[in-house]
């Protein structure tokens, strides 16, 4: 990728969202769109691969996964920046519910998680956004161009 | 996912992506073989891909149920990317790793390599 090319980049920001069913089945989803935006990026192989460990983390931090709702995932990519933020509407079960709008998140291994995604990605967090929390991550791409 | 009986213990083969998905009917297998009487098991996961927090959250827990029988939880590794997760959460001194299935405990090819080295 040329430094013209960079420079293009940077000029624009794209917006791709996806949403889909908060099952465990589907998780790989939200990895399989990170990694394709990264590859569009021009991220290298290590960085995707980094990239998608750290979405899937993002995805199931939410306990909700593993008991309903709707996972929306929103990825926007800036220059060589890739910022991507996950939040889950609830669903019909009332327990998981009750965790998304108390905020609720970050399973049993959640400090696994937790340093994966320190190690994985530049930043991190999660915050309440629109009356429910939204984690998210941002990663930038190490080399300018190849 | 499949398992083998070797001498030494049985193997539990993970293979492909071992996810949110993957990681309920992994702790299923290994706590009915735990179940069933042996203390010590082994997880080859050479020809895993993808190794995330849940997975590697229910292999420390069988680790833990391991240990508490007498036993270890061994796993067989060879990726780097899975070696990588090992390491960055701290858990590759945790468990014996092998990185094949000829360097596990009593065979003729020796004992378990350390992934630091």
């Amino acid at each position: 990728m040329s430094d013209h090319d960079d420079q293009e980049m940077s000029d624009r920001s794209e917006v791709i969202t996806l949403s889909f069913p908060a099952r465990a089945d589907l998780v790989v989803l939200a990895r399989f769109t990170a990694a394709t935006l990264a590859a569009r990026a021009g991220f290298d192989i290590e960085e995707i691969e980094d990239l998608r460990l750290a979405v899937d983390e993002l995805v199931v931090s939410f306990e909700a996964v593993q008991a309903g709702g709707t996972v929306q995932l929103r990825c926007t990519q800036s220059g060589t920046e890739l910022l991507i933020e996950c939040t889950v509407e609830p669903g019909s079960d009332a327990d998981a519910n009750q965790g998304i709008a108390g905020g609720e998140l970050w399973g049993a291994d959640g400090e696994l998680s937790k340093q994966l995604l320190d190690a994985l990605v530049d930043e991190h967090g999660r915050e309440h956004r629109d009356g429910g929390p939204c984690v998210w991550l941002r990663k930038q791409r190490a080399h300018s161009g190849r | 996912m499949s398992q083998v009986s070797e001498e030494n213990g049985p193997i539990v083969v993970v293979e492909g992506e071992v996810d949110l998905a993957v990681a309920p009917s992994l702790r299923e297998d290994l706590e009915a073989l735990l179940a069933a009487g042996h203390s010590t098991l082994y997880v080859d996961l050479l020809g895993a891909t993808f190794l995330d927090s849940t997975a590697l959250g229910v292999l420390v827990t069988i680790r833990e149920q391991c240990l508490g029988a007498g036993g270890e939880l061994h796993l067989i590794v060879s990726e780097p990317r899975i070696l990588k997760v090992l390491q960055i959460t701290g858990l590759a001194s945790a468990f014996p790793i092998h990185d094949s299935r000829s360097q596990i405990p009593g065979s003729t090819n020796g004992d378990a390599t350390d992934p630091n080295e």
